[in-house]
């Protein structure tokens, strides 16, 4: 683990916590707003020195995750009502029309498809959850355009069909405990 | 069920086999998907999975096609959508209010825009919000919460077009640009001063109406969304325009919108935006390593020149020098390396402005004034003495090659010829007048071969008969002989006169309208004039030719500046005839003075007039130059000190050019204007009354000088003659018409003065339309601080028309 990421992390939920109880009204989160929010708190609370832009990157998209899957588990214990409902990149508005899945959800999904494929797994973390361009994403990536776009149309097909048997089918959710 | 679980586990078996499937056949159309599944692979179960993540795919697309749309947001109805962007999406809606339909424009906001107290919030700031009256403004009118939880903004809707747009389709040029970008900053300047900032200024957020009018969108905004949420602020702005304070959740200030106006002049001039498109936290990223924008000149694009009617390259140079510097400055990552306020930076942007070649209409004769200083040299000849003057003339100019005629010889053969073209002049040996100086030059140079055979010198004599015409206006005779003589310089390989050609076609062609040709000879001849031998005269003249143009035709720029700043000083230096320093300093001054140099200028003008001193070839140089120190005292708020330069100036011209002098009539509406500045309207009257049919007759129903039919109206108004007024106004709105642009300046001061003699005879619904137009065309167009004040003079006739006329429009609330 980046020795950064536990730097940050207590204090990240700790801004993370407050947002999110301000959010509540709506239950709708919308990550690249919360991305920034937390981001630039690190940033500059922490002065905080990255190698590169790709450990910036990898880092940001980490916490980002990180951050809403605690405050989603958080939350379903509190059985405030049940989960919170991300609003995602337009790239994934059909999340928003599958009524039960929700963040902890797409985690597992993410989780498998990392053992599956991890790269593909941190193009939908950059492109989804931090709001990166395509361009952007192939740049971290050290890729083409042409590529992220090719494997996110698939990844995003493969996410959907696994969430589709969490969504309405309760018998199989994954985080069934 | 559980089969379709274990289905995703045994994807890793075959994974990159069903990935390359699933980008197969997600190319092809549906139909042939399964035919080519089948010839690929002859797993049925992978198959199976191929199609499953198809079909999940193309349930994402078609989910992704089909955002719901509403019928209403709270009492709204959506008419369309008309932009998104931001935190928001922006739709056309209408309200029925006493049977009246209203439209607006509806900023639906994601929900994490707003909190529980955005509507208290609202409430508090509506006062402050409702007061921003301004013609840039829209102004925020309502705010509510939709059914499905989102807050929403209502705002004035504006039938326009995105700014970018709009000047694209233009083919707007660069300086349109910048003006219409000083209309964003004077609104952005009077919000801030009524304590709102904007921060999310881009483009998008800037419409023009089809009167031109820009107007600008989502003023207040920011102010409704969380308050304690840095980053939201950010979020809610468009991340390529948003400051780095503003991506880092770090405080905001004016300096954040200058910023904003960085960035959307950073788009507007080079067709890009100034961080590409970058997403939020991509623009976090930068903003952390405090990394500048790249260059504004490195973004031009062939097709963002194309839409500003520039080669690439032209472009390039524009956005080179002050441009890039004035954007680079805005877009500092540091608030306070900006601009210190939005007013500084738009008065940076109207210095730019001002340095610009002659558009206004107002400082078209002082061009024409710049002609004479060729011109009259021998024009002074042509009303009396004629034949002596122009042999005086002529022999001044040979007297200038008298460093090629050192041979006695050559002397023997010249005074020959000049003694043979004093008999031709001469109508009793000929029999025959020759009336005119383009006749007398034509037979000069004509005849010039039958007496000088050396070929140097008879290019010498051509260089100096051919300027001749040149000079007496004769440019096309002129043309053709710098060509031959251009020709013979090159067969000969004499570099001098083939540069000399070079200058003067270069000049001719500029002169003639042919500009890249013309521009590119003088390009030629600048360079080839720093060659080992060129003499000092040549290298003057191409300075100052290359660099008047070259100012003509685009922005001045430093080097250009500097390239008369040289020439000027060599000339001095190197005691070159009294004409030529003449010229190089002419040049300086008029360019200082355009630039809005004056107190660079003056002096230059007053060197001029003691180099002239009481040489009365000079004497309409001298006029001209007064003309131009009158007007600099003039504008720069000396109308008293003014007053008695124009007298001398409109006299000079008057004695050099006979009673029908163009440069004195010139002078007239200047000096009238002055007059009237001062209280002394009656004496404007009377000086132009006097001159109107003069001024009929000179110009002939041309738009020339039109300036004199504007001052003569303002005089009678000045002096309450109303109805005078509006004969005088309407006169020249009927002399301008079709004649100049629509929406030329000039015609938007024409209306001005028809407004305001209507308005002084109490006929107001008469007197609306017209200060409409006005301020429709003036507003845009006000650059300098002389033009803005007829701006404010259309604006207050206006509203004081419009509240004294028509019932103030219905608020809806």
């Amino acid at each position: 683990m980046d020795p950064l990421f536990n730097l940050v992390y207590p204090r990240l939920r700790e801004i993370a916590g407050s947002l999110f109880r301000r959010e509540s009204a709506a239950s709708l989160l919308q990550p690249t707003g919360v991305v920034s929010e937390l981001f630039l708190k690190l940033v500059t609370q922490h002065s905080l020195q990255f190698e590169n832009r790709e450990h910036f990157f990898s880092l940001a998209a980490t916490l980002m995750r990180r951050i809403l899957v605690d405050h989603a588990r958080a939350a379903r214990s509190d059985k405030r009502d049940g989960g919170v409902r991300v609003a995602l990149d337009d790239d994934l508005m059909w999340i928003t029309t599958m009524p039960s899945v929700d963040v902890l959800d797409i985690d597992r999904a993410l989780v498998e498809l990392e053992q599956l494929d991890a790269r593909k797994c941190r193009l939908v973390e950059l492109r989804f959850f931090l709001g990166t361009t395509s361009e952007e994403a192939a740049e971290i990536l050290h890729t083409s355009k042409a590529t992220v776009d090719r494997e996110l149309r698939f990844a995003r097909g493969w996410l959907y069909d696994r969430l589709q048997m969490s969504d309405g089918m309760p018998g199989t959710r994954l985080d069934a405990r | 069920m559980e089969c379709r679980a274990l289905d995703s586990m045994r994807d890793e078996a075959h994974w990159h086999e069903l990935q390359r499937l699933f980008d197969l056949c997600i190319e092809l159309p549906e139909g042939d998907r399964l035919a080519a599944l089948t010839r690929e692979c002859t797993d049925t179960a992978l198959r199976e999975r191929v199609l499953a993540l198809l079909a999940a795919s193309a349930t994402i697309e078609s989910a992704a096609n089909c955002a719901a749309p509403q019928a209403f947001i709270g009492p709204y109805r959506i008419v369309r959508e008309v932009g998104a962007g931001g935190l928001g999406v922006v739709y056309l809606v209408e309200r029925l209010a006493d049977g009246v339909r209203l439209r607006f424009a509806l900023k639906l906001l994601a929900p994490v825009a707003a909190d529980e107290a955005f509507m208290e919030r609202f409430r508090r700031e509506e006062r402050t919000l409702a007061a921003l009256e301004h013609p840039n403004i829209t102004r925020l009118l309502d705010a509510g919460w939709s059914v499905d939880g989102r807050p929403y903004l209502v705002m004035e809707f504006v039938d326009g077009v995105q700014l970018d747009v709009f000047c694209d389709a233009a083919t707007m040029s660069v300086a349109r640009r910048l003006e219409l970008f000083l209309q964003i900053c004077d609104a952005v300047s009077y919000a801030h001063r009524n304590l709102i900032l904007h921060l999310d200024l881009k483009p998008s957020n800037v419409l023009v109406s089809a009167t031109g009018i820009v107007k600008l969108l989502d003023f207040g905004t920011s102010k409704f969304i969380h308050p304690n949420l840095e980053a939201t602020i950010a979020t809610a702005a468009t991340p390529a325009y948003a400051s780095p304070e503003q991506c880092l959740g770090l405080t905001v200030s004016t300096a954040s919108d200058v910023f904003g106006l960085g960035a959307i002049l950073f788009a507007l001039l080079s067709g890009r935006r100034p961080f590409g498109d970058s997403s939020l936290v991509a623009r976090i990223e930068t903003a952390t390593r405090a990394l500048d924008p790249q260059s504004l000149r490195g973004s031009v694009t062939p097709a963002a020149a194309a839409a500003r009617g520039l080669s690439e390259a032209r472009l390039r140079q524009l956005l080179g020098g002050d441009l890039n510097a004035i954007v680079g400055k805005c877009l500092r990552h540091r608030p306070e390396d900006r601009y210190a306020s939005v007013d500084a930076l738009a008065d940076e942007i109207r210095r730019y402005l001002n340095c610009e070649p002659v558009r206004a209409r107002r400082q078209t004769w002082r061009y024409r004034s710049a002609k004479f200083l060729r011109r009259h040299r021998l024009g002074l000849a042509i009303g009396s003495v004629v034949l002596s003057a122009i042999v005086l003339s002529a022999a001044y100019a040979w007297s200038q090659q008298q460093r090629a005629l050192r041979e006695a010889e050559r002397s023997v053969r010249m005074q020959t010829y000049m003694n043979r073209l004093f008999k031709m002049a001469n109508p009793e040996y000929t029999g025959k007048p020759v009336a005119t100086v383009p006749d007398f030059l034509r037979v000069g140079i004509a005849k010039l071969p039958d007496y000088i055979h050396d070929p140097a010198d008879l290019r010498a004599g051509e260089l100096a008969l051919a300027e001749s015409m040149m000079d007496s206006g004769s440019l096309d005779d002129a043309l053709a002989a710098f060509a031959n003589i251009k020709d013979s310089a090159s067969r000969a390989g004499a570099s001098a006169d083939f540069t000399e050609a070079e200058i003067f076609m270069g000049q001719i062609l500029c002169q003639q309208g042919h500009l890249p040709e013309g521009r590119k000879l003088l390009a030629d001849a600048l360079a080839s004039s720093k060659g080992h031998d060129m003499p000092w005269r040549l290298r003057v003249l191409a300075q100052v030719y290359y660099a008047f143009n070259e100012d003509n035709n685009g922005f001045r720029t430093d080097s250009t500046l500097a390239l008369l700043r040289a020439a000027a000083r060599q000339a001095e230096e190197h005691d070159l005839a009294p004409r030529d320093v003449a010229l190089a300093l002419y040049y300086l001054g008029m360019d200082l003075q355009l630039r809005g140099l004056d107190t660079d200028a003056k002096p230059i003008f007053e060197r001029l007039l003691t180099l002239y001193g009481d040489d009365p070839l000079a004497l309409c140089d001298r006029s001209a130059v007064n003309g131009w120190i009158a007007w600099i005292d003039l504008t720069n708020g000396d109308a008293a000190g003014s007053l008695p330069i124009f007298k001398e100036s409109y006299e000079g011209f008057i004695a050099c050019e006979g009673p029908d002098s163009p440069g004195a009539l010139d002078q007239l509406p200047y000096w009238a204007h002055a007059l009237t500045l001062l209280s002394r309207a009656d004496e404007a009257v009377q000086l132009l009354e006097n001159a109107m049919p003069t001024w009929r007759r000179v110009v002939g129903g041309s738009t020339d000088n039109s300036d004199m039919l504007m001052e003569l109206a303002r005089a009678y108004l000045a002096t309450h003659r109303y109805q005078d007024a509006e004969t005088a106004a309407r006169e020249l709105l009927t002399l301008l018409s079709g004649k100049v642009a629509e929406r030329d300046r000039t015609i938007g001061m024409a209306h001005l003065v028809f407004a305001e003699a209507l308005a002084g005879q109490n006929r107001n619904r008469e007197a609306l339309p017209h200060v409409d137009t006005a301020v429709s065309i003036l507003i845009p167009t006000a650059v300098s601080a002389y033009a803005k004040a007829f701006s404010q003079e259309a604006l207050s006739l206006q509203s004081r028309l419009h509240e004294a006329d028509v019932p103030a429009p219905t608020k809806l609330r």
